[in-house]
């Protein structure tokens, strides 16, 4: 089975929840195997998608207005971008389409582009509808998806849809970063378990 | 998954290096014991197992009754599964069953992890270790002398020999055992006891010791030998379990079973600390596939556990040992030249233990006993940790070499550095370009290298990653050490030459006085208090007093480690700091070190890391550790609430789409022998072409000025603006963009 790294960027307003959608999303899966990272800013998670392992290194950026211009260093190299708003903030949500456009024009090329709209469970409080962020997702062919952190809703929703939207990896490998797990699965275990 | 596993250590388990990896913590019992009563089990299996019409009911009501531990295998109603029926003397419920699982060629209990090839081994460990059953198996004394008794007599024994304590067998005078009492003075079942006072290796949880010290090794176990089975059985180890039964395994039997003679032969050569008799238990997590962090795991062990009493038990493994120095068998020899390698005192020269992903660092003061058994466990691990160190050596040999090929392309790499400074035209940062391209020139060049390829194929089956970084860790020292110096003097020349350093002295003074918030932090998050920041004083100044980028990058997240640390210590639980409160906090920590430093060592890792380890944890930090010398260096009032100018983040991204150009290069090489060869070139060609990092910040800052006049004006006529226009400077597929066009296509970027 082939391991590929995949880097992906969260991008959005301050307060809308990034880091902990991220989080959600790893410590539910804590691999004893995985050295755990030193904070909520990078961490990483490795799923199995079809016959491949993702393992999906989440860069964290900075929302606060005064350093988004730091943010292509972060979006650099990233094979998807997780671009978070707030369902109770139209604000947030504006922020996510600049960061769309940022990302179309400075971003890699082949980005893959997911929306996520946070704290649906706040729905009494909701200021941006469900459908118009749909619209809006599939008009730049973006994945979409409402989560709540809080309430583990579709977390790991984005993640499939993300794998899924991967290019394949090339017979000759090169349309990726990847690289083979040449060890058998037995020593891959092994190494693992042994005494 | 746990199928795999098992299967695994036993088909590994006759390894000759088992031995060493083995932790053989048994005691002074003969092994030809052992063997008696796997082989004592299973001639009589008819007895302990006996089959149809026998099942749970009979089982059930043949055992009620008997003393504690006595059990029967029967099969199961439902599966084809046995039953492991067990009296535990309890008025509630007398028997208990525990369905014994069939995966693949392993047996294991249901709600255990612990899998065995057999059943016999399974019933073996059990009669040693309660694990999850509520008391250990008893097996009645007279079959460990069964291999003695005529062969004719041993079909006659059925269960109620079994079972009948008192059955007498003529072969052994033996007192039959009665609940708890059983005298077996020359067996003493104490495999699972280590004591420190027979030397037997220990695996320490270095937590452990954190939190209590290292007195308790010194204490030796009252009488850790011959201990009658019967207390044995009868300690109920749930309330010791922290120190006494978790983590154990039983290897494999077979292993002392088969190979009882290289074990021997082992114990000669191996660790001096070894104990005389190996046994197929060792010290090992519970299981891959458990969910539960084992580190955590023995972190709450060892704190809620008390001192711990003797004989000594001890804990779990970090995961990490084993994790990052993934060995095939063929490299696990005897390790002869690494005895101490993980031992204290002989980390490299440079501060903390090097390349921290493989080795827990023991940071805190050992006493010199704790230092022995450190030494001894590195001796056991010694084949594991070895390759790097085996690696650094020989190319540390090659470089010394007269004559030899690599020397000479060292010396040469060498002496053109330290001549580099004066050439006329050259930037600082084309001189580090250059130095990145001749590091990687020269680890194409090791991995041509029989005597280095002898090395890395025996490391085995490893990904390029990781080999590279080793070679890259083993180059720094014969190529970075005698130049870094220099480097520091150039790069830190050119930022003063650029203005960089000046305006972060400048902004320094503006911003230093600002609050956490004040720099846009989140409340609720802490900063370092002053002793917190002598400490990340200090992890800077070896931050820098380290040639290595590497190393460097290592330091940099021990720090960024500290300072999520002093984010926590206030803050609510639960609290998820993510780069929202992590970056301006970083930049609060930054206003109070020494920037002009900092920003040379971060302009040296940048350039020289490896391009293939800018995407991980390191190059996050790295890239946040820039950004925020960046947003300091940058900082202009006016712009407050405004973006960094566009020309700042095309230089950014300038470098960035350079160090992407290159790490793609040699991620994309399959062929590495072939391929590899052929980067370099193409590197430099790219290289030459591309403007350097400083030259663009210098770009950048010429701009600044300019910028703000367009600020000025788009604020005024900001209402109604259209979205802003974008330069197109980071089109990957036009790398040689002109400056012209640079700046022409300069406005601003998004809101």
């Amino acid at each position: 089975m082939s391991l590929r790294e995949l880097k992906v960027c969260l991008l959005g307003d301050t307060g809308v929840g990034k880091s902990s959608i991220v989080w959600r999303f790893v410590e539910d899966s804590f691999d004893p195997n995985i050295n755990p990272t030193i904070g909520a800013s990078f961490m990483t998670k490795t799923v199995q998608y079809q016959n491949e392992l993702h393992k999906f290194l989440i860069w964290d950026t900075a929302g606060q207005e005064r350093f988004r211009a730091l943010a292509p260093m972060y979006y650099r190299g990233s094979a998807a971008a997780i671009i978070v708003y707030d369902i109770t903030k139209e604000e947030s949500f504006q922020t996510l389409k600049n960061w769309v456009k940022e990302l179309r024009q400075h971003g890699p090329p082949n980005i893959v582009v997911a929306i996520a709209g946070n704290k649906c469970d706040l729905s009494d409080a909701r200021e941006v509808s469900e459908k118009d962020a749909k619209d809006y997702a599939d008009s730049i062919h973006a994945i979409f998806v409402e989560t709540s952190a809080k309430n583990a809703i579709n977390i790991n929703e984005v993640f499939i849809q993300i794998s899924q939207r991967i290019p394949v990896i090339d017979a000759d490998g090169s349309a990726v970063k990847g690289f083979k797990l040449r060890r058998q699965p037995s020593e891959s275990t092994r190494e693992r378990t042994c005494c | 998954m746990m199928m795999k596993e098992s299967k695994d250590e036993f088909t590994t388990s006759g390894d000759r290096q088992n031995a060493g990896r083995t932790v053989p913590n048994g005691v002074s019992r003969d092994q030809t014991k052992t063997l008696s009563l796997l082989q004592g089990l299973r001639l009589c299996q008819d007895a302990w197992a006996p089959k149809s019409p026998w099942d749970s009911h009979g089982a059930h009501a043949a055992l009620w009754g008997r003393p504690s531990g006595s059990f029967l295998v029967v099969q199961g109603s439902l599966s084809q599964d046995q039953l492991l029926c067990v009296s535990v003397a309890d008025s509630g419920e007398p028997v208990k069953e525990f369905p014994i699982i069939t995966t693949g060629t392993a047996l294991q209990l249901t709600t255990s992890h612990l899998a065995f090839p057999d059943l016999f081994q399974l019933l073996h460990f059990y009669t040693l270790s309660r694990d999850v059953l509520p008391v250990c198996l008893l097996v009645p004394s007279w079959v460990y002398t069964l291999i003695n008794l005529p062969d004719h007599l041993v079909p006659l024994l059925g269960p109620k020999t079994w079972l009948c304590p008192s059955s007498d067998l003529q072969a052994n005078s033996m007192t039959s055992e009665t609940q708890g009492t059983a005298e077996m003075p020359d067996t003493v079942l104490c495999t699972i006891q280590v004591t420190a006072a027979n030397g037997a290796l220990c695996f320490i949880n270095p937590l452990y010791l954190q939190e209590h010290g290292d007195d308790w090794l010194a204490h030796s176990p009252a009488s850790p030998v011959n201990r009658p089975i019967g207390l044995r059985r009868d300690r109920r180890l749930s309330t010791t379990r922290a120190w006494e039964g978790r983590g154990l395994k039983l290897r494999s039997s077979t292993l002392a079973e088969d190979n009882s003679s290289s074990l021997d032969h082992d114990k000669g050569s191996s660790s001096p600390v070894s104990p005389s008799t190996p046994e197929g238990v060792v010290l090992r997590r519970a299981s891959g596939t458990s969910k539960e962090d084992p580190l955590k795991r023995a972190s709450t062990d060892s704190l809620q556990s008390p001192l711990p009493q003797s004989p000594h038990r001890v804990s779990w493994i970090e995961d990490k040992i084993w994790l990052n120095s993934p060995l095939p068998s063929s490299l696990l020899q005897p390790p002869c030249l690494e005895l101490d390698s993980l031992s204290v005192s002989s980390m490299e020269e440079e501060f903390e233990p090097a390349s921290s992903p493989s080795l827990p660092s023991p940071r805190f003061q050992l006493a010199d006993k704790m230092k022995n058994r450190l030494s001894a466990v590195g001796q056991a691990l010694g084949g594991l940790v070895s390759p790097q160190r085996r690696l650094s050596k020989r190319v540390q040999e090659m470089a010394e070499r007269r004559a030899g090929a690599f020397a000479e392309a060292v010396r040469g790499f060498v002496e053109d550095t330290l001549a580099g400074g004066a050439a006329p035209g050259g930037t600082c940062t084309e001189m580090l370009q250059d130095v990145r391209s001749a590091l990687t020139n020269l680890r194409e060049m090791l991995f041509d290298c029989p005597e280095i390829q002898s090395i890395t194929d025996s490391v085995g089956d490893i990904p390029d990653f990781e080999l590279d970084a080793m070679l890259e860790l083993a180059l720094h020292k014969v190529a970075l050490k005698p130049v870094y110096t220099h480097l520091y003097v150039c790069l830190k020349t050119a930022r003063r030459d650029d203005g960089t350093l000046q305006r972060l002295e400048a902004n320094k003074s503006t911003l230093e006085n600002r609050s956490l918030e004040e720099l846009e932090g989140a409340a609720g998050a802490g900063v370092p208090d002053s002793s917190m920041m002598d400490k990340i004083q200090h992890r800077w100044t070896t931050m820098h007093e380290a040639y290595s980028p590497s190393k460097k990058v290592d330091t940099l997240l021990k720090v960024c480690k500290n300072i999520y640390h002093s984010m926590n210590a206030n803050a609510k639980p639960g609290t998820v700091f993510g780069a929202d409160d992590f970056l301006p906090c970083l930049t609060w920590v930054l206003l109070r070190s020494d920037l002009a430093i900092l920003q040379v060592d971060t302009d040296y890792m940048m350039e020289l890391l490896d391009p293939m380890q800018l995407q991980g944890e390191g190059g996050y930090y790295l890239t946040s550790l820039y950004a925020a010398l960046f947003y300091i260096s940058s900082f202009q009032p006016r712009l407050a609430k405004r973006q960094l100018s566009a020309e700042a983040h095309q230089s950014l991204s300038q470098w960035h789409r350079r160090r992407t150009l290159h790490g793609n290069q040699s991620r994309h090489s399959q062929n590495r022998r072939t391929i590899r060869r052929h980067g370099p070139l193409a590197e430099d060609g790219n290289s030459s072409k591309e403007s350097s990092l400083s030259d663009r910040l210098q770009e950048a800052l010429q701009g600044l000025e300019a910028e703000l006049e367009a600020v000025k004006e788009e604020e005024e006529g900001r209402a109604g603006r259209e979205q802003a226009q974008v330069p197109e400077t980071l089109d990957l597929t036009c790398p040689e963009r002109t400056d012209g066009e640079r700046t022409t296509g300069n406005h601003r970027i998004l809101n």
